[in-house]
């Protein structure tokens, strides 16, 4: 039987009002499930990664496929975060495209740069410093482009049109990606878990600028250039944040984390070059009404003394591979806790043994709201359909208040 | 794919110029104001639509940088 519009519209309400309450670390009617489902929704709606990485339409289908069937809470409008028709549309280098550069079942990668020849060259901060935005446009965008040239190089077709073509394909994705929030509701009664990006000023100098070795060096080499690019940058970013974020202030602004975890670097590393800035990002939009979800990728449970600086309620903390336990113990009576499951185990386990582990986080972590559960990471093509469906029985089982 | 064909060597750059862009902003008014012949209608108009303007192509770039 098909659910009529009022009892979506209130089944929707139900699960925003459920996911909002654990987010604001209170006690709602039941444990949220807000499952970062990837490239698990082609496995589950019979498309290839290549498909739902190439074919954006496919990709929102197949989220939407996931939500009708499976009952979560909220959901991304779409998981498989690049659509690599735009990286097509800009010719850009430090993807491996499904299909392409990957066999077409093997999720999009991200190509790091050789440390003799990144992005952003080592004597080239001060450009950055200078002008964030025109660094960009103008050096870092022709080197990470195979079409764009250079300002003083002669101009070329390929690239007048990649700025048409990455225009116009940036406006058709987001217009599309906007369309599926409504989408979600009106035919799932599912939420839009997030809305809006946040990157670390760090974690942008290491992953698109000067590449993770090239940074460790600098941080050593010319550690001041280090922080003046993260003072640089972290007007920007939280600009950029701002203006995706939920006008009703009902989800939190997403923010993936790299670098910033052990062993990437040290907690001494963290609080010098990583943490500031971000701090004083995060610190900004919860200002505005704002959350963030922290999405700590990695063991982090080194930097929590850190993280409990920041205000109460400021973030959603995200667990991947740290102790959720202690986690739970250091700052959640602070913030909202998701995540925590881990994503071998979801991948290689049974049925049975996922269910034992939700139980025994639901036990440990949940008892006082403020829980969300999830897998650890965001779920790729190796997550197992019916160890998927044994977390969400698990939650509606053991996650009931 | 081989690390030669990572970047576009040959190509040279301009250095930047030292053009100060708040957030949001590829061409201030102020910058792009001077451009144009004097105003007889609405200023104010013209000001904000630019910005608007302007803002997606800030964004276009940002937003290549953060979440492509």
């Amino acid at each position: 039987m098909v659910d009529g519009i009022d009892a979506i519209e209130e089944r929707y309400q139900r699960r925003l009002k459920r996911y909002v309450t654990a987010m604001r670390n209170e006690k709602p009617d039941m444990v949220p499930i807000r499952p970062f489902v990837a490239e698990f929704t082609a496995v589950y709606a019979g498309y290839t990664i290549q498909e739902v990485t190439h074919d954006y339409h496919k990709a929102l289908d197949a989220v939407l496929k996931c939500a009708q069937d499976f009952d979560w809470d909220a959901v991304v409008a779409n998981m498989v975060y690049v659509w690599t028709g735009l990286v097509q549309a800009i010719n850009l280098r430090y993807y491996g495209v499904p299909g392409v550069d990957v066999p077409a079942n093997v999720p999009f990668q991200y190509l790091e740069p050789p440390e003799d020849n990144a992005w952003m060259r080592p004597n080239e901060y001060d450009a950055l410093i200078e002008d964030p935005t025109g660094f960009l446009v103008n050096v870092w965008l022709p080197r990470v482009s195979r079409d764009v040239v250079a300002e003083g190089q002669p101009n070329t077709f390929r690239n007048n049109m990649s700025f048409v073509l990455g225009g116009m394909a940036m406006m058709d994705y987001f217009g599309a990606l906007g369309g599926q929030v409504p989408r979600l509701r009106s035919q799932c009664g599912t939420v839009s878990a997030i809305a809006g990006i946040l990157k670390a000023p760090f974690d942008i100098l290491a992953d698109k600028l000067r590449g993770y070795r090239g940074l460790c060096m600098d941080m050593y080499r010319q550690p001041d250039k280090v922080l003046k690019a993260c003072e640089a940058l972290t007007p920007h970013l939280y600009h950029v944040a701002l203006s995706g974020a939920d006008p009703d202030k009902n989800v939190p602004i997403g923010l993936w984390m790299h670098r910033g975890c052990v062993p990437f670097l040290s907690p001494q590393q963290f609080e010098r070059f990583y943490w500031p800035s971000l701090k004083e990002i995060i610190e900004a939009l919860w200002a505005k009404g704002h959350q963030v979800l922290f999405y700590a990728e990695g063991e982090w449970n080194p930097n929590l003394k850190y993280i409990a600086q920041l205000p109460d309620l400021s973030i959603v903390y995200h667990v991947d591979r740290g102790d959720i336990f202690e986690v739970h113990r250091e700052v959640g009576h602070k913030f909202c806790i998701s995540g925590g499951i881990p994503n071998d185990l979801l991948a290689f386990g049974r049925p049975e043994d996922v269910r034992e582990y939700c139980k025994k986080v639901l036990d440990g972590v949940a008892k006082d709201g403020g829980y969300i559960l999830d897998a650890g990471a965001i779920m790729q093509n190796d997550t197992k359909v019916e160890n998927l469906r044994a977390l969400t029985e698990a939650a509606r089982k053991f996650g009931v208040y | 794919m081989e690390g030669s064909e990572m970047v576009n060597e040959a190509v040279k750059t301009e250095p930047v110029q030292p053009a100060k862009r708040p957030p949001g902003t590829c061409f201030p008014w102020e910058e792009k104001v001077g451009d144009l012949p004097p105003i007889q209608g609405d200023s104010e108009l013209m000001r904000r639509v630019w910005q608007d303007i302007d803002a997606l192509g800030y964004m276009y770039i940002w937003q290549v940088l953060l979440s492509f």
